[in-house]
């Protein structure tokens, strides 16, 4: 086991790493832009190098920097947490190079992944099923349709180089692919300074499913049951969920089968996400892997009861799984996330936090880098807290989380919360009778169609 | 040529701090067949290092243990120019362990003159100084590790 690790990352997942270490008997070393001076993760690591000024391209996505903090403090693994540099193959390569252990997949298993088109392809040899697309990047509009034709509509085009919704666009007919691909090629262009865009399939009516899988460095693979995303607006996720009120027992033992095979066959050797799409006939269709710890994980550590963190830690210092192939789930689990944001604009609301009360009690867990008096700065996302609820059946985890949003207080900020709320208490989400559509209808219910 | 040694370094730098604490810039002294001229230019601003700092070296020496960041005074720091670390890496006040370092406390700077290195991931960066002036601080020791931003010199910054 190591006994110091860098956290290259910022916010709740820093600290929830940092928590993890520190349950290991690890050192910790927080790395900071100049606007996380006073921000928790640098405050509660047991030490600390400032590595840049507020652009994350300046800081924290500053290699070099990153690098040399680790270099200096003699920490032996950097934890990439998510975003960031967390998918980015050249820097779990340099790392490697540099001797220090990429707290994450091989590099090579990052690039694989990244690309979209060699990752369906893969998966199409590991017998997961794959919507129709096209096998390659589509450069221009000529092309667009000539493959939307083939297939159908409607399509989604999304960026080659994306990731957490950005670049995504759906298309129902011609008229609106030829108003959408330009729009799309520049949302990716200016999100990942590349406009390549992919054309797929796109289900109407379909789940945002995702299957947890965990590797070792000895050929171990074990794939945890499914979380629930189809709460999403603009592919933004909001509320998560284990399990899915939508898949019984024998879908999640063929999906938990599927994924585990692919992650053996292709030798995945950390935490990892497949993401599915799954329509109303139970089929369910391969969309991408992560190669990171997830911001939703926690609903999987709470249903199963494992710390997959520490799991991913073990497992880089070369430990053997510990995570059992048969356990079963305990409950029923939400996720909030609660977002600086205004619940009706969505437009992000940064600024300090004048007082703030977290829920807490039985079942209430909260993943939060926030503290009164502390000034969220406007550099970063907007996630402020993860309020995380569980308890033995669907009905009393969501009256559980209803309890502790009402509890919760946040003043100085605009927050989610009220949306969050709302959503609680709509009827098909009671139901749980609801897809990835759910917050358009949503909206329009709700008389605020907001874009 | 006897009376040469009537006057050693001691007395000298004794003539030059009681100039400096006038502000003369010039001073004529004649013993016994010796005589003595001391002279010294004086650019405009360099009089007001004197409230800011009377005795740079031992302050820099007293200043660095405690709080290596930390401002060494807080009367005129607007007449200080910081140069800061650009990045993550180990401070080098010299080109290699036997050659005398690139600058010292007092010492007067070019723009464009290097002041330090900084290794980082086996590179040596040149650290130049951005301005004209006097070297006044330098509050990282030879060797230590430096975090980007942080402060590494304070010049006194001369009128173009």
């Amino acid at each position: 086991m190591f006994s110091k690790i860098l956290i290259a990352n910022r916010g709740e997942i820093a600290l929830r790493v940092i928590r993890a270490a520190r349950e290991l008997g690890l050192n910790t070393v927080a790395v900071y832009s100049e606007s996380d001076r006073n921000s928790l993760h640098t405050i509660l690591a047991d030490e600390k190098v400032c590595i840049g000024p507020s652009r994350a391209a300046d800081s924290y996505l500053n290699i070099p920097n990153i690098l040399g903090a680790a270099e200096q403090t003699k920490a032996e693994a950097i934890h990439p947490g998510y975003g960031f540099l967390a998918e980015n193959p050249r820097f779990a390569e340099i790392c490697e190079s540099s001797g220090i252990i990429f707290i994450g997949p091989q590099p090579a298993m990052i690039k694989l992944m990244g690309n979209k088109s060699l990752a369906r392809q893969e998966m199409r040899k590991s017998h997961l099923y794959i919507l129709p697309g096209s096998n390659e990047v589509v450069q221009d509009l000529p092309e667009a349709k000539k493959i939307a034709k083939k297939m159908g509509y409607p399509v989604i085009l999304k960026a080659a180089a994306g990731g957490g919704g950005k670049g995504m666009r759906i298309a129902r007919t011609r008229a609106q692919l030829e108003e959408q691909f330009g729009l799309a090629q520049n949302e990716a262009k200016a999100s990942f300074s590349d406009a390549s865009l992919y054309v797929e399939k796109y289900l109407d009516n379909s789940r945002h499913i995702e299957i947890q899988v965990v590797g070792d460095k000895h050929g171990n693979v074990v794939a945890l049951g499914e979380r629930e995303c189809s709460i999403q607006r603009k592919h933004q996720k909001i509320i998560e969920e284990s399990p899915s009120p939508f898949v019984d027992d024998r879908l999640r033992k063929r999906m938990i089968k599927a994924a585990e095979d692919a992650a053996r066959r292709i030798g995945y050797q950390s935490l990892g996400t497949f993401e599915f799409l799954v329509d109303g006939q139970e089929r369910y269709y391969f969309m991408e892997a992560n190669t990171r710890v997830q911001v939703e994980h926690p609903v999987t550590e709470m249903v199963y009861g494992v710390d997959l963190v520490k799991e991913q830690i073990r497992i880089a210092a070369g430990e053997k799984l510990s995570i059992k192939d048969d356990i079963g789930m305990i409950g029923h689990c939400l996720e909030c996330r609660i977002n600086a944001e205004d619940p009706v604009t969505f437009s992000p609301s940064p600024g300090t936090i004048d007082f703030m009360l977290l829920p807490g009690g039985h079942g209430i867990r909260v993943d939060s880098a926030a503290y009164q008096g502390w000034q969220i700065p406007p550099d970063y996302d907007s996630l402020v807290a993860k309020i995380i609820a569980l308890a033995p059946t669907r009905p009393e985890a969501i009256r559980k989380m209803q309890t502790a949003l009402e509890m919760t207080t946040i003043v100085g900020i605009k927050t989610n919360l009220p949306l969050h709320l709302a959503i609680l208490a709509d009827s098909d989400f009671a139901k749980g009778s609801y897809d990835t559509q759910f917050m358009e209808r949503f909206q329009q219910k709700n008389g605020n169609n907001h874009k | 040529m006897d009376e040469n040694k009537k006057i050693d370094y001691e007395e000298i730098s004794k003539l030059v701090s009681f100039l400096e604490e006038k502000q003369l810039t010039e001073f004529e002294l004649e013993v016994e067949g010796f005589k003595i001229k001391i002279s010294r230019a004086v650019p405009q601003p360099v009089p007001q290092i004197k409230p800011a700092s009377p005795n740079p070296g031992t302050q820099a020496e007293k200043a660095q243990p405690q709080a290596p960041a930390a401002p060494p005074v807080s009367q005129a720091p607007e007449e200080f120019h910081y140069i800061t670390s650009p990045m993550v890496g180990t401070f080098y006040r010299a080109p290699n362990p036997t050659s005398p370092s690139f600058v010292e406390i007092g010492e007067e700077v070019k723009k464009g003159q290097t002041l330090c290195i900084i290794e980082a991931m086996k590179l040596m960066n040149e650290i130049e100084s951005d301005v004209d002036g006097v070297v006044l601080e330098i509050y990282v020791e030879n060797g230590k590790p430096v975090e980007y931003g942080q402060r590494l010199f304070a010049v006194q910054a001369l009128a173009a």
